[in-house]
């Protein structure tokens, strides 16, 4: 009982705890986007000043939207990406809400923000909006494959070779290191899971190449052409919660260590440097999956998305699966 | 194949191509920004050469304007306004495009091309 | 024969009095894109009937920036138009300047010295190279890829540079004066532009593998938005898209000016790199990207043979204004743009400012190949495809049918009762 009002209590410090951070990664992000442009590039702060600029604007509804679905859309947004990360582990800690539901819940509570996006768009009533909001249904439809093969998989290692009971539950997931479980095929098969997972990241957190959805150059913002201010503040927010959110599943599935084991560290000083590694971690797997294939690779049709992520990557995740699967039944 | 990735890897750690502004902001005073730089207690990013033959804003030398008109005559934008008491000539640096082309034809050398170029301000004068 | 009849058919298609369909299409629907748009850089609409993400049909809107630049031609004497002719487009202005020189030139049987012939050359194709450049960055921007426009802006910058020291001015250079040039390119100069030159020959190696290898930029531009040589020389297509379907079409080869007919430039067709032709958009990344490295070569090849004396005609801008006013008649001067032919039309009157002044700007050339390229290809590609003959609005907008909030719309028989209404009062200006 006592614990349960305690994860209620801490609620609020992980939402704005995860938003600060968010923020601050979109700063790092950019910056290091324009230092591979040859740009100078936005000060880090620069997230939190558009923040709180769209917050100061004037929020516009369109006359021929469904008001009552295009103002909630933005909230309903949010909200499930900040629940989110009440379900990854953070910081090296267990996630707040472990117990209240698994890796399952996860994978769909991370559809939430695309269909609310989906719907926002569609309510806006505008083309560009319209053609946006498709595009982002297909492009989910078409990630979410490969992405549930590669989670299901890793936690289907986990729970096969495991003692643990809840094996699905992201809680005990990231307390053990999938890599050690498996042999030299497995760890092939893994490899390949990750790297589907790491190219899945633009297309669900919505950078270039897989951003048709909201492509300025052909649609002028797509799904987002009818937002403004306070609207458009809170998916800002939202999308980049989300990107957090998922690198720190990525995080808890492939690179789960902690490093106070190794440096002997204990009490304070361990949970300090585990915060601090669990940053670097989720700084590496922002780098790799958003920023670099941000600016090295052009924008995809949504045709050839849909060819990638449900040929290429799916092919790809179910690969590893075999690989895993062969590797498992020769152990047992 | 990817030859803009390898390249955007290596940009990545170099110095960005952009050319720096000599401040990031207005200093309150130029002269002790000055005096400071050759203290060696603030940087200043050193300015890009200006090439020779730059044509940047126009200098008027009035002593030297015999009022010929001839100004007038070849300005593309009516940048000069004649003065009848004076027998001089009025200059809009607002509507000046930078050609040059009274510089070039000015009789008397009354009129040079100078090496400033950052003329944005809030006067419309 | 052939192309009357395809224009004819596609007015046929636009025509806005024919009755529009009663029975509403379900599958279809039409998206406008402009004339305010972030994929645009000037404004021109669009409007799109689209089925899901193809397009099924185009139709395009124009005159969005008109700016009476013609009118306020006739308002000024030759000397001022120069600067004036500059500011059409702030791409090719040497191309416009020049041309108008060309053509005032053509009408008053001024010689230009044979030096300055060769300066115009060297102008004429560090503007071409900077405008490729430029374009190149601006196509993979519409692709969503903004590292290779950083890139290739960068890459530009050094030719900003080696203009900015030759004219004293980066974009609008104001060296071109009717009967030669106003700058000489000094001595001490050469090195500089030779340096430039070596370092677009090598930059250019990896220039064209970050363009023609990169998978993603082909799969975007490889059989999209293709005109046939047959629709190019239908619709008059002109400058690199035409070149890019395989019409060997170039001004500098059919009707040599300034320079050129001491070089040898032969029109470059993308066979010279791929061995066939699509006329899609990769070929005409193709085509901007060879003429850079052939702008190249014309420019050193220019330095070696540019003779020495004087650059210009008539020093005295007044004795020039003088001769000028007391000339008549009317001349054409025809030159290649980096986007294609641009030609100037002067009349002159023995008056101070010339009585017509028109201008065929190549994008106006370029619009109606829109059409077929759009034909048939996806939403995404929109962009990508409209930008891929570097259209210039600004160049091309030469009418404005706008009658405050009123809308009218001309058809055929307004327009030409309007132009004859036209042509009968210039006839009493003048006299006849």
């Amino acid at each position: 009982m006592i614990e349960a009002l305690q994860a209620i209590a801490l609620i609020p410090v992980v939402a704005i705890v995860g938003i600060f951070i968010s923020l601050l990664f979109k700063g790092i992000d950019r910056i290091l986007a324009a230092r591979m442009q040859a740009r100078i590039g936005p000060p880090l702060s620069q997230p939190f000043i558009d923040v709180k600029k769209l917050f100061m604007k004037e929020n516009i509804v369109p006359k021929n939207s469904v008001k009552w679905l295009f103002e909630i859309m933005p909230i309903v947004s949010l909200t499930a990406s900040l629940v989110v990360l009440l379900y990854v582990p953070l910081f090296g800690f267990k996630p707040l809400l472990d117990g209240y539901g698994d890796l399952i819940l996860v994978i769909y509570l991370f559809a939430i923000p695309s269909l609310a996006m989906v719907l926002g768009g569609f309510a806006s009533s505008s083309r560009y909006a319209t053609i946006g909001a498709q595009r982002e249904m297909v492009t989910m439809l078409s990630y979410e494959f490969p992405l549930a093969i590669s989670i299901i998989a890793i936690a289907w290692v986990i729970s096969k070779t495991g003692t643990c009971i809840p094996a699905f539950s992201l809680g005990t997931i990231f307390t053990i290191p999938v890599w050690g479980l498996v042999g030299p095929i497995g760890f092939l098969g893994l490899v390949l899971l990750s790297l589907v997972m790491l190219f899945v990241m633009p297309g669900e957190i919505g950078t270039v190449p897989f951003d048709a959805p909201e492509a300025e150059t052909e649609i002028g913002g797509g799904v987002l052409t009818e937002y403004s201010g306070r609207n458009l503040a809170l998916f800002y927010i939202s999308s980049s919660v989300k990107t957090i959110a998922f690198a720190a599943l990525i995080v808890a599935l492939i690179i789960p260590w902690n490093i106070s084991n190794i440096l002997l560290l204990g009490g304070t000083g361990a949970i300090v440097a585990d915060a601090l590694f669990f940053l670097a971690k989720l700084f590496i797997v922002v780098f790799v999956g958003s920023t670099f294939v941000r600016v090295a690779i052009a924008r995809f049709r949504i045709t050839q998305i849909v060819k990638i992520y449900w040929g290429y990557a799916s092919l790809a995740a179910l690969f590893g699966l075999l690989l895993i699967a062969i590797d498992l039944s020769w152990m047992v | 194949m990817f030859e803009m990735a390898k390249e955007l890897l290596k940009q990545l750690f170099r110095k960005p191509f952009t050319n720096r502004f000599p401040s990031k902001h207005v200093p309150k005073s130029t002269t002790k920004l000055l005096k400071n730089v050759k203290e060696g207690m603030a940087k200043v990013n050193r300015p890009v050469p200006i090439p020779e033959g730059f044509r940047g804003k126009i200098a008027y030398d009035k002593e030297k304007c015999i009022g010929c008109k001839l100004c007038i005559k070849v300005c593309p934008a009516n940048c000069y306004d004649f003065l009848e008491k004076e027998r001089k000539v009025k200059y809009h640096l607002s509507r000046c495009t930078f050609c040059a082309q009274c510089v070039d034809v000015c009789p008397v050398n009354a009129l040079t091309s100078t090496k400033e170029f950052l003329l944005s301000d809030y006067k419309t004068h | 024969m052939n192309s009357g009849k395809i224009i004819e058919k596609k007015y046929r298609e636009r025509k806005p009095d024919k009755p529009v369909k009663k029975k509403r299409d379900r599958k279809s629907y039409s998206l406008s894109i402009g004339p305010i748009h972030p994929a645009l850089k000037e404004p021109v609409r669009f409007d799109l009937k689209i089925e899901g993400e193809k397009v099924v049909n185009v139709d395009f809107e124009l005159s969005q920036v008109h700016r009476g630049i013609e009118w306020a031609g006739t308002r000024r004497n030759p000397v001022q138009i120069i600067y004036l002719a500059e500011r059409i487009c702030g791409i090719c202005n040497i191309c416009h300047s020049a041309c108008f020189c060309i053509a005032v030139e053509n009408i008053a049987g001024i010689g230009v010295p044979a030096r300055a012939h060769y300066i115009r050359t060297i102008y004429g194709e560090l503007e071409r190279m900077h405008s490729h450049i430029l374009w190149a960055g601006v196509a993979a921007h519409e692709l969503g890829f903004d590292s290779v426009m950083y890139y290739t802006w960068k890459v530009r910058e050094k030719v900003m540079d080696v203009m900015e020291a030759l004219a004293g001015n980066r974009i609008t250079k104001g060296i071109m004066m009717i009967g030669g040039v106003r700058r000489d390119i000094k001595e001490k100069q050469v090195p500089m532009l030779k340096e430039a030159l070596e370092y677009y020959k090598k930059g250019f190696g990896k220039l064209g593998d970050i363009f023609l290898k990169d998978p993603v930029i082909k799969s975007r531009t490889v059989d999209t938005g293709i005109l046939s040589k047959q629709d190019g020389l239908a619709l008059c297509a002109v400058g690199p898209t035409a070149r890019a379907s395989g019409i060997k079409k170039d001004v500098r080869q059919d009707a040599a000016y300034a320079a050129y007919s001491d070089l040898d430039v032969k029109a470059i067709t993308p066979k010279n790199l791929l061995g066939e032709v699509k006329g899609d958009v990769f070929d005409r990344i193709v085509v901007r990207l060879l003429e850079v490295k052939q702008s190249v070569e014309i420019i050193e090849e220019c330095l070696k043979q540019m003779p020495k004396g004087k650059i210009v005609y008539e020093e005295k801008i007044p004795k020039l204004l003088a001769e000028l006013r007391s000339v008549e008649g009317d001349g054409i001067g025809r030159i290649e743009a980096p986007r294609g032919e641009v030609i100037h039309y002067v009349k002159l009157v023995g008056e101070e400012s010339p009585f017509c002044w028109k201008v065929r700007a190549p994008t106006y050339n370029n619009l109606l190949p829109w059409g077929p390229m759009l034909m048939g290809e996806q939403v995404a590609d929109v962009p990508i495809i409209a930008a891929s003959t570097d259209p210039c609005m600004s160049c091309t907008n030469r009418a404005v049918v706008t009658d405050g909030n009123n809308e009218e719309v001309l058809d055929n028989e307004a327009m030409r009762r309007l132009s004859v209404e036209k042509t009968n009062a210039l006839k009493r200006r003048v006299g006849r």
